[in-house]
C-alpha cells in the first residue's frame, strides 16, 4: 500500500474503478438482451436508412461545400466545423442509389469514425428511434457486391422499411479516404 | 485494466526507456560515469516497478534483468565493453517492443522466454522481428508538454478577456443611456463614446493576437524530439557495414512546430542512411586518402530569420559533378547541349530530378543522392527549400531551409471558378492581367512574355477541372498570378485576385490525406472554408498542359463579335459607303438600304443587331422609321443612331421620343464616335 502510493497508484481506487466498469459492462449486456437498437434514420435515394446512434455526433443544416479538385466524386466538399475542416460525402453512388440534389430538408449528419470526423449528406433526418431488432433480416443476396458491403439488412416496420447502414465498415472503407500521394 | 491507468505507465514507460537509450550510448562512451550508470540504474529499476504493479510481465522481467546487469556494472563485477552495451540496449529494444505491443494492446510481438534465457546466458539476444527505425512512426503523440509558465500566461490572457468583456458591457450600459435619455446625445458625448470603445477594441486586439502567439508556441517542439533516436540508428548502420561514424548533433534545442517535425523524421531517416550507406568510406580506404579513419555526421540547425536551417553534412567521398553529368546523359534525363552548358554546382541538382535516383547505375556510379527528390518532394510539401553542396572527396552537405511554423502564412486570396483559393506569398511573384495578343502558342502550349522571359500559362480553372471563366473574355483581359518555385515561372490565370493577408493554416484531417495541389485549408471572414493551395502541385502538373484555351476561346469571341449585324439607312451613297466600311473593318456585318420604306423591308426579312439612320430621305424620315422599328416586336428593343446634320436640340429631343438611343451630328461625325457609340450599345 505505502509503496503503491509513493508511485502515484492507489490501489484502493483502482479497485474501485474496476468493479465499476464491470458493473457497467453487466448493464450494457442487459441492454442488449432487450433486443433493440437505438439508431438516427434518415432518407437516400427516397428509401429509409439507419444506424446506431453512437455514432453520429450531430446534424447540421448543408452549409456552403468548399469543392476540392481532384477527388472522388463521392467528396462532394469540405465545410469548417465549428473551426475544423471537415469532408462532406455523397454515399448514394456508393450505394447504388439515384442521386437526386438536396433539397431544403438535406442535411449532414457528422459521424464519428476512428481517426476522422466526416459529415454524411442525407436527403432528409426522420429521427431518432429504438428499432426492434425481431423483424431483422441479413442484407439481400440480390445486392451487388459494394452495395452489400456498406449494409448490415433490414428491417420491416410497420410504417415501411428500414435498411441498416454498416457505418463502421463505410468509415473504414478506402474508398472514401483522399491519399493521393 | 483501466485505459487511464494504462495511459499513465505508456507514458512514464516512453520517458524512462528514451533517457535509458540515451545513456546507453554515452556509457559507451564515458564508461567510467558513475552518476550516468547510477541513473541507468534508477531507470531500469523504476521501469520494474511500474510494469509489475500493472502485470506487465514481460517488461518487469527484461528491466529486472538489466537491472541486475547494472548493478553488477555499479559494484565494478562487470565492465563496460562494446558487447555488454550491446546486451542493454537490445534489452532496452525489447522493452520498447513490449511496451508499443502494450500501447496497441496486442500480444508481446517476440518471444520473450526465449529472450530472457538468451539474456541469462551472457549472449546478446536476438528480438526476432527486429525492430524497425523509429519508435513512434504514428507520429508525435496526441498529448503536449506544455511550461507552466505559458499555461499562466494563457490563463492570465484569458482573465484579461473576461475583464475586456465587462469594459464591453458597460459600453453598451452607457449607450443604452445615451440612447434614451430625454435629449439625442450631443457630438460631444458620442466622440468620447467612440473612443473609449475603441481603446478597447484595441486592447481586445492586442489580447488575440497574444493569445494566439502563447497556442501557437504550443505547437513547437525542439529538434531533439525526432534526433533522438538518430544516434542509435547511425550506430548499428556503421556497425553493420563495418564502417566508423560519429553523429555530432548541434543546436537540436531549436523548436519547429510539430506538424513539420513529423514530416522531417522520415526525411532525416533517409539522408541519414544514404550518407552511412554510400556517402562514407570504409576506414581502410579512409585512412589512404589521409582522412581519419571515423567519419563525422554533422546535423546543424539554427535560426535564418524566419526560418530555420538545418544541415546535414558528411565528410565522405562527395558527389561528383561530372560522373552525375553522365550518368544523366546516359538516363536521357539531359541532353548533350544541356550538359555542357550546366555548371558543376547545378550538375548536383539533377539528382533531384525524377526518374534519375531510381537509376541504378547512378547509385554505383555516385553513390549519392538516391531518393533525394523523395525527399524534396517532402519538403516542399511544408515549403521549405533544399539545397546541395559538395567537395569531390572531402564532403557533402543538404541544407534544408524550413518555416518555423505552419500554422499562419501569408497568403494571396484568389477567386476562381467559384471558389475561393489561398496561394501562400512566398510563391508569388505578382499578378499581371494579359490580354489576348499577349499569349503566343508554342508547340501546342500557352505562354506569354514577362519583361522578356517566356512564362508558361495555365488556367486554374481547367487544372482543377472547374467551370471556365467565360465573362472575362469579354473584357479581353484575364488576371493571372505570376508563381516562382526556384528558378522556373508560372502563369496561372484566375477569375480575380482578393487582396492577401495572413492565414491560419489547418490540416484537412485524416479523410483527406493527401489531396492533390491542396496543402490545407484556412477558414475566410465569412466562416466558409478556403483551400490552400500546394504550388509545387501546381507546376507539376502543369507540364502536363492544362492550356487556357484562352487564343482559342478568343477567336471564337471575336468571330462571335462578326454575327454583330447592323443595318445601315443613309440616301447618300458617300455616307452610306464611308459608315459601312468604317463598320466592316471593325468586324461587324453591314447591310444598307437606301431610304426608309428600303429599310422597313429589309428589317422584316432580318434581325439586326442595330440600325443607323438618316434624318432627312425621301420618304419617310429618319425619325418615322424609328417609330416604325419600335412599333415592330422585333425591333423594340434593338438599339438604334441617328446620324444627322441637323444639329439643333430640337432635333435631338425629336430623335429620342421617337426611341432612338443616340444621336451623332455628322459635322463632329469621325470614326471613332460611331465606333464609340456601337460599341456601347452592342460592344
Amino acid at each position: 500500500m505505502e509503496e503503491g502510493k509513493k508511485v502515484g497508484y492507489n490501489i484502493d481506487d483502482i479497485l474501485r474503478e474496476m468493479r465499476d466498469e464491470y458493473w457497467q459492462g453487466l448493464e450494457t449486456v442487459e441492454e442488449a438482451l432487450e433486443e433493440q437498437l437505438e439508431c438516427v434514420t434518415f432518407t437516400l435515394g427516397g428509401e429509409t436508412y439507419a444506424f446506431e446512434t453512437v455514432h453520429a455526433a450531430e446534424v447540421l443544416r448543408i452549409p456552403r461545400l468548399v469543392k476540392v479538385p481532384k477527388v472522388q466524386e463521392l467528396i462532394v466538399g469540405v465545410f469548417n466545423l465549428r473551426g475544423e475542416i471537415v469532408a462532406a460525402m455523397d454515399i448514394r453512388s456508393l450505394l447504388g442509389l439515384p442521386q437526386l440534389p438536396f433539397g431544403p430538408s438535406g442535411r449532414i449528419i457528422v459521424v464519428k469514425g476512428e481517426k476522422f470526423h466526416t459529415g454524411l449528406l442525407v436527403e432528409s433526418v426522420k429521427g431518432v428511434t429504438a428499432l426492434p431488432l425481431d423483424t431483422f433480416e441479413v442484407a439481400v443476396k440480390s445486392l451487388s457486391g459494394a452495395q452489400r458491403d456498406y449494409l448490415r439488412g433490414q428491417l420491416q416496420l410497420p410504417d415501411g422499411l428500414v435498411i441498416l447502414l454498416d457505418i463502421k465498415r463505410l468509415l473504414a472503407a478506402p474508398e472514401i479516404v483522399v491519399d493521393n500521394g | 485494466m483501466s485505459s487511464k491507468y494504462l495511459d499513465i505507465f505508456l507514458r512514464e514507460a516512453e520517458e524512462h526507456l528514451t533517457s535509458l537509450q540515451q545513456g546507453l550510448l554515452r556509457l559507451e562512451k564515458e564508461p567510467a560515469n558513475k552518476v550516468l550508470i547510477h541513473e541507468l540504474l534508477r531507470n531500469a529499476h523504476t521501469l520494474k516497478g511500474s510494469a509489475r504493479m500493472l502485470g506487465f510481465e514481460g517488461v518487469s522481467n527484461v528491466a529486472h534483468r538489466l537491472e541486475d546487469l547494472l548493478k553488477e556494472i555499479e559494484d565494478g563485477e562487470r565492465e563496460v565493453d562494446e558487447r555488454g552495451v550491446d546486451i542493454l540496449l537490445r534489452g532496452s529494444d525489447a522493452m520498447a517492443r513490449l511496451v508499443g505491443a502494450l500501447a496497441k494492446g496486442e500480444a508481446p510481438p517476440f518471444a520473450v522466454e526465449d529472450f530472457l534465457a538468451a539474456l541469462d546466458r551472457g549472449d546478446v539476444p536476438e528480438i526476432v522481428a527486429p525492430e524497425p527505425v523509429g519508435r513512434d512512426e504514428e507520429g508525435l503523440g496526441d498529448t503536449v508538454r506544455a511550461r507552466v509558465r505559458t499555461l499562466d500566461s494563457l490563463v492570465n490572457l484569458l482573465g484579461e478577456l473576461i475583464i475586456n468583456k465587462k469594459r464591453l458591457e458597460a459600453r453598451v450600459t452607457s449607450l443604452k443611456s445615451l440612447v434614451r435619455g430625454s435629449e439625442p446625445p450631443s457630438l460631444r458625448e458620442l466622440g468620447q463614446f467612440q473612443r473609449e470603445l475603441e481603446d478597447d477594441v484595441l486592447y481586445l486586439d492586442y489580447l488575440i493576437q497574444e493569445l494566439h502567439g502563447e497556442a501557437m508556441e504550443l505547437r513547437m517542439l525542439p529538434l531533439r524530439t525526432i534526433t533522438d533516436g538518430f544516434q542509435r540508428l547511425v550506430r548499428d548502420l556503421a556497425r553493420e557495414q563495418g564502417k566508423e561514424v560519429e553523429l555530432v548533433m548541434e543546436g537540436d534545442g531549436i523548436e519547429l512546430d510539430r506538424v513539420l517535425l513529423e514530416s522531417l523524421k522520415p526525411m532525416f531517416l533517409h539522408m541519414l542512411t544514404n550518407a552511412v550507406d554510400h556517402g562514407i568510406e570504409l576506414p581502410d580506404e579512409r585512412k589512404a586518402k589521409g582522412k581519419p579513419a571515423k567519419a563525422t555526421i554533422r546535423i546543424s540547425a539554427r535560426h535564418e530569420g524566419d526560418s530555420v536551417q538545418i544541415l546535414v553534412r558528411d565528410d565522405g567521398r562527395g558527389m561528383d559533378p561530372a560522373r552525375i553529368k553522365q550518368a544523366a546523359l546516359r538516363r536521357g534525363v539531359i541532353d548533350k547541349e544541356e550538359a555542357e552548358l550546366l555548371r558543376d554546382e547545378e550538375a548536383l541538382y539533377l539528382t533531384l530530378r525524377p526518374g534519375f535516383s531510381t537509376s541504378e547505375i547512378v547509385t554505383d556510379v555516385s553513390g549519392r543522392g538516391v531518393g533525394l527528390d523523395v525527399v524534396q518532394k517532402n519538403l516542399e510539401r511544408v515549403k521549405g527549400t533544399l539545397s546541395l553542396r559538395s567537395e569531390v572527396g572531402v564532403c557533402t552537405e543538404i541544407s534544408l531551409q524550413l518555416p518555423l511554423s505552419l500554422s499562419v502564412v501569408e497568403a494571396l486570396l484568389v477567386a476562381c471558378g467559384g471558389e475561393c483559393y489561398a496561394v501562400p506569398a512566398s510563391y508569388v511573384l505578382e499578378t499581371i492581367k494579359i490580354r489576348s495578343e499577349d499569349i503566343i502558342t508554342t508547340g501546342g502550349k500557352e505562354v506569354v512574355s514577362l519583361r522578356g522571359v517566356t512564362v508558361p500559362l495555365v488556367s486554374l480553372a481547367s487544372l482543377f477541372g472547374l467551370p471556365g471563366q467565360k465573362e472575362l473574355l469579354e473584357t479581353g483581359k484575364v488576371t493571372a498570378v505570376v508563381l516562382r518555385l526556384r528558378e522556373q515561372l508560372l502563369a496561372c490565370t484566375v477569375d480575380r485576385h482578393l487582396g492577401s493577408g495572413e492565414v491560419v493554416v489547418k490540416q484537412l484531417g485524416a479523410q483527406l490525406k493527401r489531396v492533390t495541389f491542396v496543402f490545407g485549408a484556412t477558414i475566410l471572414g465569412d466562416g466558409n472554408p478556403a483551400l490552400i493551395l500546394n504550388v509545387p502541385d501546381l507546376f507539376a502538373h502543369a507540364e502536363g498542359g492544362a492550356t487556357t484555351g484562352f487564343r482559342r476561346a478568343f477567336a471564337e469571341h471575336e468571330a462571335a463579335r462578326v454575327r454583330g449585324r447592323i443595318l445601315v439607312v443613309d440616301d447618300s451613297i458617300t455616307t452610306r459607303t464611308m459608315e459601312r466600311s468604317i463598320l466592316v473593318s471593325h468586324g461587324y456585318q453591314v447591310e444598307v438600304a437606301v431610304s426608309g420604306e428600303d429599310a422597313l423591308e429589309k428589317v422584316a426579312g432580318f434581325q439586326f443587331d442595330l440600325v443607323v439612320s438618316d434624318v432627312e430621305m425621301p420618304g419617310i424620315n429618319g425619325f418615322e422609321l424609328t417609330r416604325q422599328l419600335r412599333g415592330l416586336d422585333a425591333y423594340r428593343e434593338i438599339p438604334i443612331i441617328i446620324v444627322s446634320s441637323l444639329s439643333r436640340d430640337e432635333h435631338k429631343r425629336q430623335a429620342l421620343d421617337a426611341g432612338a438611343q443616340a444621336y451623332i451630328v455628322k459635322g463632329s461625325f469621325d470614326q471613332g464616335t460611331l465606333l464609340d457609340t456601337v460599341e456601347t450599345l452592342i460592344g
